[in-house]
């Protein structure tokens, strides 16, 4: 039995230490992230989402494409992080999906790395209006 | 095999696939603590995986699915637009993963325990909240230019 509770702890020491690796891989990546830019449809001032995806992406399909669904009259760039490496890299894509929420200027506000659910790229999306408007009224 | 259509894979597959992996690792596990000789269930999964990889059709839980459990209705088909490719290739990790276990089983246990175990826990990851580190990994080799992956 003491075999088994050895091999229990091992294998729970690991995934620990992957579940804190990923924790930092993540918040380093995406400190990284915030702040740049991409290219943005002229005339265009509404936050939008850029969308990295891929064909190897299963969650990107039965999870990320019906959350993203369900925000109405949000532009959605979806990006091939394959073919559009350069992009992917410069906001340090290393999962799919990730989704950045942009301000109408093109300046990235916020980075999710893996799913991100409706209700969280809402609340962002709103806190991306929110900070134009503030933005607005005191330019 | 997990395709129907081209560019369809039946989920409903993966996820048989995904718990019998589960619950194999887990009578292995709990059984080897009471009637030792319960790990060969260990290189036998290990079998079962590659097999299935390289020869979908030897692929022995998916084909419970195909052959019982989808046409008794006891588990429904859920068709996505999906690849198969990343997918065989995590159930290939896995059953890698479980070969180098299968070796350490009986001049260290614990370690071939463990292994086995993280294989386990992965693909329960997968069954419960759909995130797969071998599609993962699948895409960063194919963004490395190793594999010719994703177009």
């Amino acid at each position: 039995m003491s075999t088994q509770l050895w091999a229990l702890a091992a294998a729970g020491a690991v995934v620990l230490v992957a579940a804190g690796l990923e924790l930092w891989r993540s918040s380093h990546a995406r400190g990284r992230a915030l702040g740049l830019t991409a290219p943005t449809a002229a005339g265009d001032t509404e936050p939008y989402i850029l969308y990295f995806t891929g064909d190897s992406c299963s969650v990107c399909r039965t999870h990320q494409e019906p959350a993203l669904a369900k925000l109405v009259g949000v532009r959605i760039d979806k990006v091939d992080a394959i073919a559009e490496r350069e992009l992917a890299d410069r906001f340090h894509v290393y999962t799919l999906p990730t989704t950045v929420v942009m301000s109408g200027e093109g300046k990235s506000l916020q980075v999710n790395y893996g799913y991100a659910p409706a209700t969280k790229l809402e609340r962002q999306l709103s806190e991306a209006r929110r900070g134009e408007l503030r933005n607005a009224a005191t330019a | 095999m997990a395709t129907s259509p081209r560019g369809v894979v039946d989920h409903s597959a993966l996820k048989v696939n995904q718990t019998g992996i589960v619950a194999a690792v887990l009578v292995a596990f709990i059984g080897s603590a009471f009637f030792r000789p319960a790990l060969v269930l260990i290189p036998l999964l290990s079998v079962v995986l590659l097999l299935g990889t390289f020869a979908p059709n030897l692929a022995l839980f998916k084909q419970i699915y195909f052959k019982v459990l989808k046409p008794r209705g006891i588990v429904k088909p859920r068709l996505v637009q999906d690849r198969p490719e990343p997918h065989n290739f995590a159930q290939g990790m896995g059953g890698v993963v479980l070969a180098i276990a299968s070796l350490f089983l009986v001049p260290l246990p614990v370690v071939g325990l463990a292994l086995s175990l993280l294989v386990a826990v992965l693909a329960f990851i997968n069954v419960a909240f759909g995130y797969c580190l071998g599609c993962q990994i699948y895409y960063q080799l194919g963004r490395a230019g190793l594999i010719k992956a994703t177009r």
